[in-house]
C-alpha cells in the first residue's frame, strides 16, 4: 500500500491548503445512514514479495498444460507465442494507455490497430475488420444481431437466424443472451452423420437474416459444403463463418467464397490460452455491414499539416454517441491482446502462417493415423479432413477414460457429452503445433491400456 | 512515415519454426478448400519487427509516460508485479475445461475475489464472468429481466437512466430489449427526485445510476431515489465506474442497490491496454443470485483424495445458479485480468479505504490547486466548476464556457494545449450536461508535486491566445488530426497498390 500512494504522510498539508483539517471533511456529503460502520473484513495489506509468493504457491498448484502432455482444445489452442511479443506488449506506452480518444498522442496504438485491421482483413478475405470484440462467442453473437439489423427489412424470415446444431452450448448460450433482447429467433441447421452440413437444412435458411457456421466445425471437420453456402443463400442472407485463424494458412479464406461476416477466436494468433481470457474476438465484414457493425474502427487520415495520421472513426455507431441506438454496447474491448495478435502475424509473414498451419494440420493427421490403429476406437467423421481436432468414439465412458489418462499424467481430450449429452462415449482430441510425435504415441499406448482394462472388467 | 506493410523482405520471417511432424505433402485437401493466395502480410525479421513496434510505442502516451487525468477512466498506476504474476504458467497455460482438481489455485483466487467484491459492494453474490464494464451492465440487466419474467411482471419494459449517465447504460439496457426513459439532472448536476417520481410506475424494471455520479458528486438523495424505485417494484442498478471513490466508506448495498458492476480495469488496476482487456464482474443481492451467469465458484471442506490437490482445507468447485441466464462469455471471463486485480487488492487488503481516501484527497486538492493557480495568473474568470459542490469525490468537472464566450477557446483547445505541456488531456465534452466540459480524475497514485505542477500548467494554457491554442498541439507526433476527413475518406486498411 505504502508503495502505491505518493501522498501518504502529506494528507495534513494538502488538507490545510484547502482549509480542512481531516479527511473526513472530504466525505461530509455521504450521509451517515449509508456509511460503512466497520472496517472491511479483509486481510491486512501485503508487500509485493508476499503477494508474488502467494501467487506462485496458488497458481503453481494449478496443472499448467505445459507440464503434461495435453490433447485439450475445443476452441482454445495451445500455441507458441514468440518471446518478442511479450517483451513489446508490456511496454508501458501500450500497456498503460487508455482508448485513443486523443489521437495526437495515441498514434502508436492507432497505427498498430489500423495495421491489425489490415492483417485480419487479408487473413479472412474481407475488406473491413474492427479492432476486436471480447472473444469468439461474443463476436459470433454480435454478428447475428448485425445480420438482423442489415437484412430483416427484406427478409422473408424476419428476425430469424440459423446456427449450426454443433455449436457448443456455451457459445450458443452467449448468442441467445445477445439475441433475445431484439427478439431474434435462433433456429438450428442440421448436420449429416459424417459431420458435414445437411444442405437440405441449409435451404430452409433461405430468406432468413443470417446463417452461422464454423470452418473447421466444432469437431474439427473442414466441410467443403461451407464454400457452397453463399450460392444457396443469396445476397439477402448474411453468411457468417467462424474460423480458427491459423487454419487460414492452408484453408480458403471465407471472404473468397462469399462470407459476409467472418468471426473467430483470435487466441491462436498471439495469445496464450490464459484460462479462456483475456483473448480476443475477430470481427470482419464486407461493405454493406460497415455502418451497422459493432466495435471500434481506426481510419487513416491527415493532420492539419497534411501528414498521415490515424484516428478512431465511424463513432456515430457507438454507445458514447448514439447511446441506446448504438449498434452495440461495447466500449472496452481487447485491444492489447489484438496487438499481440498483430505482432505474432507480423512475425509469421505469409509463409510463416502457412508453415504454422501445416504444423497444426499434420499433427492432427498423425493423430488420426495413429489413433485409427487402436482396436475399439471409432472415428465417426473419418472420411473428412480435419484441422486441430477430431471426434473419436470410445468403447467406454469418456469420463472414465479422461480420469485414467489424468492418472498417468495425460490431459486427455474434451468430453463431448458436455456439449452433446447423448454422446457419452465421444471425445474430442486436439493436436496443435505444440504436439510431438512421441506425445501421440503416449496417448495411443495409454488408450490401449485403458481399453484393455475395460475388456478385463467385461 | 513508415508502416508495417513497407516491410517485404524476400524471405523475411520473424521466427523460425520447427519442422512439422509429417511432411506437408500428407495434407490432401480438396481443391475447393485449398487457399489459393496467402494473405499479403508483411515479411519482417525479428529485429525489424522489434524496431517497428518500439517506434510505435514511442508515439503513444500511457500512464507510464506522464500524468493521465482522464475523468471517468481511473488511470492509476499499474504495478508491474501483476504482469509477472499473469505470466505464471498456472494462469497463462491453463484451459478452462480442465478438471477442478487441476485448477484449485485458480478457483481459490476466484473465490477470494468473489468474496472481496461482495464485501466491498455490500452484495450477496458476485460473478466474475463479464469481461468489460458494459458487459457487466448488460449481464446484470439481463438477470433482472429474468427475475421479473419468473415473477410474471412482464409489464416492466422500461429502464430509467439519468441524462448524465455513461452511454453504455442506455446501450446495454436497449440490448436487453428495454425502452429507455431518460430523466434530466438538476441544474446542480444531481438527480432530480421529482423527475424520477414523475416516471416511476409499475412499468419500470430498473434504474441505472452511478454514485458518485459522472460529475464526481455524491448523490446525497440516493436512499430516497432507491426507495422511490423500490416503491414501484423496480430494481436499482449501480454503475461501478466510479467505485474508486467509496471503497470502505460506503457501498452500493448500503445505498439500496440490488445489482452492481465493477470495472476491475479502473478500480483494481487491470492495465487499460489502449482499450482493453477489461473485466466487469457483477454483484447482486440474494434475490437475483439464482439468475447469474454460471458457473460460480463455491467452497466446502475438502475430503478424501481431494486433500492431495487442495490448496488449503477447502475444496473449490464450480456450480450453476438455478435459474441462470446462461453465459455472456464462452469461458470463465478474463481470468488473467482477475489474477492481476487479485494481486492489486492484496496490496491494500482491509486498507482499500485508504486508497479511496487518497483518490478523493487528490481530486479535491487538484480542483483547489487549479482554482488557486488560475486566480494567481488572473485567468480565473475563464473557468468555472462544472457543478456547484463543497467537495468532489474522485473526479470533478470544469466548464470552459467562459473561455469560449470571452476568447473562443473551447474545452478541446485547452485539451490540445495540455497535450503540448506533456499531459494526457482530461475527458472533454462529457458529461453532456456541462457546457464545454472537462472532467478531471487524478487518481490516488499521483504525487502532490505532480498535481501542483499540472495546476500551474493548466493556468498557463489559459493564458495562451486563442489562435495559438487553435493550432495546438505542435509538439506531438502529429498535429490536430482531421476526424472529418477520416470519416469522409474511409481508409480502414492498407490499400496496397489499389490506391
Amino acid at each position: 500500500m505504502v508503495d502505491q500512494l505518493p501522498n501518504l504522510g502529506r494528507e495534513a498539508e494538502m488538507l490545510a491548503a484547502m482549509g480542512m483539517t481531516s479527511i473526513e471533511e472530504l466525505f461530509a456529503d455521504i450521509p451517515s445512514e449509508v456509511r460503512m460502520k466497520d472496517d472491511l473484513p479483509l486481510p491486512p495489506p501485503q508487500s509485493e514479495e508476499e503477494i508474488l509468493s502467494d501467487a506462485r504457491r496458488l497458481l503453481g498448484s494449478n496443472v499448467a498444460l505445459g507440464e503434461r502432455v495435453s490433447f485439450l482444445g475445443a476452441g482454445l489452442y495451445r500455441n507458441y507465442v514468440p518471446a518478442s511479443v511479450f517483451q513489446l506488449v508490456t511496454r508501458g506506452e501500450f500497456l498503460t494507455a487508455y482508448t485513443p480518444y486523443q489521437p495526437e498522442v495515441s498514434q502508436g496504438m492507432l497505427q498498430a490497430m489500423w495495421e491489425f485491421q489490415t492483417l485480419i482483413s487479408e487473413l479472412v478475405g474481407l475488406p473491413i475488420a474492427n479492432l476486436s470484440l471480447y472473444d469468439g462467442s461474443t463476436a459470433a453473437a454480435e454478428a447475428l444481431t448485425c445480420s438482423v439489423r442489415v437484412h430483416t427489412r427484406k427478409a422473408t424470415q424476419k428476425d430469424t437466424v440459423y446456427v449450426s446444431e454443433l455449436t457448443p452450448p456455451d457459445r450458443l448460450s452467449v448468442m441467445q443472451n445477445y439475441c433475445q433482447g431484439a427478439e431474434i429467433k435462433i433456429k438450428l441447421l442440421r448436420h449429416n452423420d459424417d459431420g458435414t452440413l445437411d444442405m437440405d437444412s441449409v435451404s430452409d435458411a433461405v430468406g432468413s437474416c443470417g446463417v452461422y457456421v464454423e470452418q473447421p466445425n466444432p469437431l474439427g471437420l473442414l466441410d467443403g459444403g461451407v464454400t457452397q453456402l453463399k450460392e444457396i443463400l443469396g445476397e439477402h442472407t448474411a453468411l457468417i463463418v467462424a474460423v480458427q485463424p491459423v487454419s487460414l494458412g492452408l484453408v480458403e479464406a471465407p471472404g473468397h467464397y462469399g462470407a459476409d461476416i467472418v468471426v473467430g477466436e483470435g487466441q491462436p494468433l498471439g495469445s496464450p490460452i490464459t484460462g479462456g481470457g483475456p483473448i480476443y474476438g475477430i470481427f470482419a465484414c464486407s461493405k454493406p455491414y460497415l455502418r451497422l457493425m459493432p466495435g471500434r474502427i481506426v481510419g487513416r487520415s491527415i493532420d492539419v499539416d497534411g501528414k498521415t495520421a490515424y484516428c478512431l472513426t465511424l463513432s456515430t455507431r457507438e454507445q458514447h454517441i448514439r447511446r441506446h441506438r448504438a449498434t452495440s454496447n461495447i466500449c472496452t474491448n481487447e485491444t492489447l491482446i489484438a496487438l499481440m495478435g498483430a505482432m505474432h502475424m507480423a512475425l509469421l509473414g505469409p509463409e510463416g502462417l502457412h508453415d504454422l498451419a501445416v504444423r497444426n494440420m499434420t499433427a492432427c493427421i498423425m493423430g488420426k493415423q495413429k489413433l485409427s490403429t487402436i482396436d475399439g476406437v471409432r472415428m465417426p467423421h473419418s472420411s473428412g479432413d480435419h484441422f486441430n481436432e477430431f471426434a473419436i468414439e470410445l468403447p467406454g465412458d469418456t469420463k472414465d477414460c479422461l480420469e485414467y489418462l489424468d492418472s498417468v499424467g495425460i490431459v486427455g481430450g474434451f468430453n463431448l457429452s458436455s456439449w452433446y449429452p447423448e454422446r457419452t462415449n465421444w471425445m474430442l482430441v486436439t493436436f496443435t503445433d505444440q504436439t510431438q510425435a512421441n506425445h501421440i504415441d503416449l496417448l495411443v499406448r495409454h488408450l490401449r491400456e485403458w481399453i484393455s482394462t475395460l475388456e478385463v472388467a467385461a | 512515415m513508415s508502416h508495417l506493410f513497407e516491410h517485404n523482405g524476400a524471405k523475411g520471417q520473424g521466427y523460425s519454426q520447427p519442422a512439422p511432424v509429417l511432411p506437408a505433402s500428407e495434407i490432401t485437401l480438396p481443391s475447393g478448400l485449398i487457399r489459393k493466395a496467402l494473405p499479403r502480410w508483411p515479411r519482417l525479421s525479428e529485429p525489424e519487427m522489434v524496431r517497428h513496434y518500439t517506434w510505435l510505442s514511442k508515439r503513444n502516451f500511457g500512464i507510464d509516460t506522464g500524468f493521465y487525468p482522464l475523468g471517468s477512466c481511473t488511470m492509476k498506476h499499474n504495478p508491474r508485479v501483476n504482469e509477472v504474476i499473469a505470466q505464471i504458467p498456472g494462469i497463462a497455460d491453463i484451459h478452462p475445461h480442465q478438471p477442478e482438481h487441476h485448477l484449485q489455485g485458480l478457483l481459490s483466487i476466484f473465490h477470494e475475489m468473489q468474496y472481496m467484491l461482495e464485501v466491498c459492494a455490500g452484495m450477496d453474490q458476485v460473478t466474475l464472468q463479464p469481461v468489460a464494464g458494459a458487459q457487466g451492465e448488460f449481464t446484470a440487466v439481463r438477470c433482472i429481466q429474468e427475475y421479473f419474467r419468473l415473477r410474471g411482471e412482464v409489464q416492466r419494459t422500461k429502464v430509467i437512466v439519468p441524462d448524465s449517465a455513461h452511454g453504455t447504460n442506455p446501450a446495454s439496457a436497449a440490448m436487453c430489449g428495454f425502452e429507455i426513459v431518460e430523466i434530466p439532472s438538476r441544474t446542480d448536476g444531481r438527480i432530480d427526485l421529482d423527475a424520477l417520481r414523475a416516471v416511476a410506475d409499475d412499468t419500470i424494471a430498473v434504474m441505472m445510476i452511478t454514485n458518485p455520479n459522472t460529475l464526481g458528486l455524491f448523490e446525497e438523495d440516493i436512499l430516497e431515489a432507491s426507495s422511490i424505485v423500490h416503491g414501484v417494484g423496480g430494481q436499482m442498478y449501480y454503475d461501478g465506474a466510479n467505485f474508486n471513490a467509496i471503497l470502505g466508506i460506503t457501498s452500493p448495498g448500503l445505498m439500496g442497490f440490488d445489482a452492481v458492476h465493477f470495472n476491475l480495469h479502473k478500480t483494481f488496476s487491470q492495465p487499460h491496454g489502449g482499450g482493453g482487456p477489461g473485466s466487469g464482474p457483477i454483484g447482486v443481492k440474494e434475490h437475483l443470485a439464482q439468475f447469474l451467469p454460471g458457473p460460480l465458484v463455491g467452497k466446502r471442506a475438502a475430503a478424501g483424495d481431494e486433500l492431495d490437490a487442495a490448496v488449503d482445507e477447502n475444496w473449490y468447485h464450480w456450480y450453476q445458479p438455478t435459474h441462470s441466464i446462461g453465459k455472456v462469455q464462452q469461458w470463465h471471463g478474463n481470468a488473467g485480468a482477475i489474477i492481476r486485480c487479485w494481486a492489486y487488492y492484496r496490496r491494500y487488503g482491509r486498507g482499500l479505504r485508504t486508497m479511496s481516501e487518497h483518490a478523493v484527497l487528490n481530486a479535491n486538492y487538484l480542483r483547489h490547486a487549479i482554482h488557486k493557480a488560475t486566480k494567481e495568473a488572473g485567468v480565473d474568470s475563464l473557468v468555472v466548476d462544472g457543478a456547484e459542490a463543497k467537495v468532489a469525490k474522485h473526479e470533478f468537472t470544469l466548464s470552459l464556457a467562459p473561455a469560449k464566450e470571452a476568447h473562443g477557446i473551447s474545452a478541446m483547445d485547452v485539451a490540445k494545449g495540455l497535450l503540448d505541456m506533456g499531459y494526457m488531456a482530461p475527458t472533454v465534452y462529457f458529461p453532456l450536461v456541462v457546457p464545454e466540459c472537462m472532467m478531471v480524475e487524478p487518481t490516488e497514485t499521483e504525487s502532490k508535486d505532480t498535481l501542483d505542477t499540472f495546476a500551474t500548467h493548466f493556468a498557463e494554457v489559459l493564458q495562451v491566445d486563442a489562435e495559438t491554442l487553435h493550432a495546438a498541439p505542435v509538439t506531438t507526433p502529429v498535429r490536430r488530426v482531421d476526424e472529418v476527413y477520416a470519416a469522409r475518406n474511409l481508409c480502414l486498411r492498407h490499400p496496397y497498390d489499389e490506391e
